[in-house]
């Protein structure tokens, strides 16, 4: 039950972030595929530096294991097409699951179609299973992280993600501050 | 802005120091807790029987994972309901969240047992085996000898279980049944062990 509240609190929280950074606004999601708006790289990419220093410090500093955080196992086909088919449905809905929940709750109708679209298709996912599962369980890589990709050490690997992200960031504010 | 350009710089900062911190993981030795081991092993809380899981798999206990450490071959053949399929050269590779009750078994317990050694070193301390494996399925959960003592409730018991599972309890030998009866469930003799 405690478990619950948190969630339930988490979840509140998450929200309303998006909410507050804008992605509940569907032009605003899709302005990032025509680059037109970088909403949601500085979203994705701050909410990353935010998770994985936590992760890491915490780890470090004995709050928590990592190591005990669940990674799910990489199936490298499925999964690049079920990411195009996911890139597709977000550039047209201008929506991703998230941000669709987040759309509904501030009353965008958008919101509500694409959270229907979403059950659907898990449903129908679902009914075929048995039909797609060999396909599903293909290309098995196991928990594939950067880290075990690159060989280096999960240091090193934060460091570099974080010169990346935050470069990538700094840029995003250059531009624009343009006018 | 000024907020902005601090907050990023921290970030930096954070994330230049990491190579030289050292590695977060608490489970990272990978080295065997060997009294932590032997506790285990002496009060017994490294197994379950067949029957504790059959009534944790009928309840829906939450957090509940049955694992099959055989081949996938052997799984297709017969297995636990609800088990997923795991080989012993799989385990290492796979993730356990902590919240979760990992239940290993194998076709007679030897396997299932060096598995949950073999989690152990993986830091994995949230799991139990069954000593005595699918054959134990067999022979308490769906295919259970009613022991001739045993009061009219234990039975009830025993016998709701059963069918639960699909199986069907046998009469004991003491009541005056058929000694064969073993040979019916399709099986022959079998190593008791581990």
């Amino acid at each position: 039950m405690n478990d619950l509240l948190i969630a339930g609190g988490i979840g509140v929280a998450f929200g309303c972030a998006l909410e507050c950074a804008g992605l509940g606004d569907p032009p605003k999601l899709a302005g990032q595929f025509y680059l037109r708006d970088f909403t949601v790289l500085k979203v994705m990419l701050s909410a990353m530096l935010t998770t994985m220093l936590g992760a890491f410090w915490g780890g470090r500093l004995g709050m928590f294991d990592p190591g005990a955080f669940y990674v799910p196992d990489t199936y490298l086909l499925p999964q690049l097409l079920g990411g195009l088919v996911f890139g597709l449905g977000f550039v047209l809905s201008g929506l991703c699951p998230g941000t669709s929940c987040v759309a509904l709750a501030s009353g965008r109708i958008e919101g509500a179609t694409t959270m229907l679209g979403l059950f659907a298709g898990v449903l129908l996912v679902g009914l075929t299973f048995p039909a797609i599962e060999p396909f599903y369980r293909s290309t098995p890589y196991g928990s594939l992280t950067l880290q075990r990709l690159a060989g280096l050490s999960y240091g090193d690997m934060v460091a570099l993600v974080t010169v990346v992200a935050v470069s990538v960031l700094a840029w995003i504010a250059k531009r624009e501050a343009r006018p | 802005m000024k907020f902005v350009r601090r907050l990023g710089i921290s970030a930096l900062a954070f994330g230049l120091i990491a190579p030289f911190a050292g590695a977060p993981f608490r489970t990272q030795r990978r080295g065997l807790d060997l009294d932590s081991i032997a506790r285990a092993i002496d009060e017994g809380t490294d197994h379950v029987s067949a029957r504790q899981l059959a009534e944790w798999i009928r309840d829906r206990r939450p957090g509940l994972r049955v694992i099959d450490v055989r081949s996938p071959a052997e799984f297709r053949n017969d297995a636990v309901p609800t088990a997923e399929n795991v080989p012993i050269d799989q385990l290492a590779k796979s993730q356990f969240a902590p919240g979760q009750t990992i239940v290993l078994y194998s076709q007679e317990g030897a396997h299932a047992g060096q598995a949950w050694v073999m989690l152990r070193s993986l830091g994995v301390t949230q799991a139990v085996f069954v000593p005595g494996g699918l054959a134990d399925w067999r022979e308490e959960v769906l295919y259970p000898l009613l022991p001739a003592n045993a009061s009219p409730a234990e039975r009830a018991q025993i016998e709701a279980l059963s069918h639960y599972f699909g199986g069907s309890p046998r009469i004991g030998a003491e009541q005056g049944s058929d000694v064969a009866s073993a040979a019916q469930i399709g099986r022959g003799s079998r190593r008791r062990g581990c």
